[in-house]
């Protein structure tokens, strides 16, 4: 049995801020059913790769299907009143609501926290969105980007003196929904000392503000980049092959010296202070770097006790061994994708271990949602699914 | 925030759990610090906030274990063990004994890289490293630069969450048993974890991302994301939503600098398909206008009439924003500047006394 076996999750979120948390939730053991519609798909399943370029096919996104993992899916159309009226059936059953549409929509459709608790009273509703449910920009509508430009991270992304830099990647919409997960959590053992649902609501931008304390508590006057107090060297390093780059980062003295005599480099910079901010160092290692073969390098100083590491693009990370032994990707037989690869989460329990399974395809589980769980008759859903309210 | 009033979690830091040990002291658990590596004055005021100091007479290996920590292990909920870099290694042997007698202990253990791979538990790793592992410094920044990290210790704090995560699940785990248990968290999975494009576009397509600068590349062509304005910067892509493209474009036309835009049905237009040097064009449109206006303007009006664009927030701007004052999120520090001391999420509708809110 999983850790969350038994807790019952109401999914109405969709693309990545909330799946990715109640992914979390799923693959340790949780029964999360996921609210969805054919009217108005998840963009998730909209959003490359597919496989075999089914670009069409809403069970084909392999990027859906790795955010949605271990969940059931039924589709309930929303936007019609008897849609909802099954939604509340749902949220009668569940211990845990989430969400992250846009500002005002589970109120606008009759959702909101306050009637939440008079169908389900200890329900605990997970809400993550870009700047949080209050405050002067609670109406923002936007995408996890918008979360770096507004914590400082864009400020301080990218080589010192130099425009904000947006890497090609929300970090927002991965930072939040690790973040929802721990509201969940935390939120549960608290009902389970007090009796107590609440809301919670996670911001995307405050999510980023938190994991920059530390830039927060320096406030340095330009971009670190790749520069780190403590330690020098501390960057990155071309070696042999196009756009290959190792990773070294020297700790103390001793890891600086063991490095400069396996480069057979003369020590001229024994102390930290020396090697700080040093350009004659970085000529000197990066010209001694330069020609290596990178791997055999980073296993070269990785024995010396060296913190050396390739930068690796996502090939590297797909096959990277020590992800692989760990089970970091689990092999999961899909009904359209066939055998592929999932995240797993990056810890396991003993005893109740973690279980990734297929993302469900759309409507998958209607029959075993709607007529086990919620015990509608087959009249009543082949009339509702006629209507619309179930599509 | 008292979600967590009756934990009691022992920390042994070495950065990678740092910051989870900081967001259950923020969540209401009552975390003791026994032992840190050394780190910088603004990290020990970020990552360090409103965790207890334990003092106990010096720890030497091989020694009994002093009364006081065994009482103090013996009593918690949790245990954070850092095991990156060997740092907390003496005194790790010491807990070792310690914990055997605390039968319900959620005994957390960070590594740098997991047990079961070739590489072990043992390698040095560090925050960069990491990132390099992880496939993000990949393409964070330009073409023509080397690959950079992001900015602050983004795979310690990675780490420190599925830390936290991992004690949450733990305590969920004990309720079912009665029992406690140890939980293995690799920094190398926690970082890996949150790349989660490059892995799966090499899987299906065969593409290998790269560094695109500002760029947003997707299907045939890529779209900027940061544009600069008259008083800074903002950010803003001409992505397939069409209802956000005729919301900025129709401010456009009343501003009399839509041009061509203003002719364009964006409901049959993918972007995505459209030739680059078509997208070029466009996006000179709105580039000039953006440059008319300020962020506060620009800001303004994406929040009226919903385009999705936001005005990018020096660091030193961040604090006194209004959504962040208004949130309560930051607070003073040793080290003269505001840090984010405040929630790490809102809660509504919980009466920490269990009063009225209670069932």
């Amino acid at each position: 049995m999983g850790a969350l076996d038994g807790l019952k999750v109401a999914d109405f979120s969709w693309v990545g801020a909330g799946p990715r948390a109640t992914k979390d939730l799923a693959d340790n053991g949780a029964t999360v059913i996921k609210i969805e519609s054919a009217r108005r798909l998840d963009l998730g399943r909209l959003s490359p790769p597919f496989a075999r370029g089914e670009s069409k096919n809403p069970d084909a996104s392999a990027f859906f299907a790795q955010t949605n993992t271990s969940k059931k899916s039924v589709t309930i159309n929303l936007s019609d009143p008897a849609g909802v009226a099954v939604a509340k059936k749902l949220v009668a059953w569940a211990d845990v609501v989430v969400e992250n549409f846009g500002p005002g929509y589970m109120e606008r459709i009759g959702l909101d926290f306050a009637t939440l608790r008079a169908i389900n009273p200890a329900v605990i509703l997970a809400s993550v969105s870009v700047a949080g449910r209050s405050g002067p920009l609670a109406g923002f509508r936007g995408y996890g980007n918008a979360a770096a430009a507004q914590s400082g991270q864009a400020d301080m992304t990218g080589w010192p003196g130099s425009a904000p830099h947006m890497p090609p990647l929300a970090y927002g919409d991965v930072v939040a929904p690790m973040v929802l997960t721990v509201a969940i959590l935390s939120a549960l053992e608290a009902r389970d000392e007090t009796g107590q649902g609440c809301h919670v609501d996670v911001s995307q931008i405050e999510a980023m503000v938190h994991v920059a304390g530390d830039l927060f508590a320096e406030m340095p006057g330009d971009k670190p980049a790749n520069d780190d107090p403590l330690m020098a060297p501390h960057g990155v390093f071309a070696t042999a092959g196009e756009d290959r780059w190792i990773a070294i980062a020297c700790e103390t003295d001793g890891q600086w010296a063991a490095l400069a005599a396996h480069l057979g480099i003369e020590n001229r910079w024994p102390q930290l202070a020396d090697r700080q901010g040093s350009a004659d160092l970085t000529e000197v290692l990066a010209a001694a770097i330069a020609s290596r073969p990178g791997q055999t390098l980073e296993t070269e100083l990785a024995a010396l006790g060296i913190p050396a590491a390739m930068v690796i693009d996502g090939k590297g990370l797909s096959e990277h061994p020590d992800l692989l032994a760990a089970g970091h990707f689990v092999t999961v037989d899909h009904p359209v994708l066939g055998p592929a690869h999932m995240p797993a989460p990056p810890y396991d329990i003993p005893g109740a271990p973690v279980r990734v399974g297929p993302a469900p395809c759309l409507g998958q589980h209607n029959d075993e949602v709607f007529a086990g769980l919620l015990g509608m008759s087959a009249e009543e859903i082949a009339a509702l699914t006629t209507s619309g309210a179930l599509a | 925030m008292s979600l967590l009033t009756n934990i009691t979690v022992v920390v042994l830091a070495d950065h990678l759990v740092d910051f989870g040990a900081m967001m259950l002291a923020r969540l209401g658990a009552d975390v003791v610090l026994v032992d840190a590596a050394e780190t910088t004055a603004p990290r020990r005021a970020a990552w360090r906030h409103g965790l207890r100091t334990f003092q106990t007479q010096p720890l030497s290996s091989g020694a009994a274990p002093p009364a006081d920590l065994a009482d103090l292990i013996g009593a918690a909920d949790v245990l954070l063990e850092d095991r990156r870099s060997g740092h907390c290694a003496g005194i790790s042997e010491i807990i070792a004994e310690i914990t055997a007698a605390n039968p319900r202990l959620i005994h957390i253990v960070a590594t740098g890289f997991p047990a079961e791979g070739p590489s072990g538990p043992q390698r040095p790793a560090t925050d960069l490293t990491l990132m390099a592992q992880s496939g993000l410094m990949h393409v964070i920044g330009q073409a023509e630069a080397p690959p950079l990290r992001l900015p602050g210790e983004q795979a310690y704090a990675l780490t420190g969450i599925q830390v936290a995560t991992a004690a949450l699940m733990g305590l969920r785990a004990r309720r079912a048993s009665g029992q406690g248990t140890r939980i293995e968290v690799s920094a190398l999975q926690s970082a890996a974890l949150a790349n989660y494009r490059e892995a799966v576009m090499y899987e299906w397509t065969g593409r290998i991302g790269r560094r695109v600068g500002n760029r947003l590349v997707r299907g045939r062509s890529g779209v900027r994301q940061v544009w600069p304005c008259a008083d800074g910067h903002v950010t803003w892509s001409m992505i397939d939503n069409p209802g956000m493209m005729r919301a900025l474009v129709r401010v456009m036309i009343e501003e009399g600098d839509a041009g061509e835009l203003a002719e364009i049905d964006w409901g049959n237009i993918l972007v995505a398909d459209t030739d680059q040097a078509l997208i070029e064009r466009w996006q000179a449109i709105v580039g000039a206008f953006f440059t008319k206006h300020s962020r506060e303007t620009l800001g303004a009006w994406s929040l009226e009439h919903g385009w999705g664009l936001s005005p990018i927030t020096k660091l030193t701007e961040v604090p006194e924003s209004p959504q962040m004052v208004a949130r309560g999120i930051f607070g003073p520090s040793e080290t003269g500047h505001p840090i984010p001391s405040g929630p790490l999420f809102a809660v509504h509708g919980f009466d920490e006394k269990g009063g009225e809110g209670a069932p």
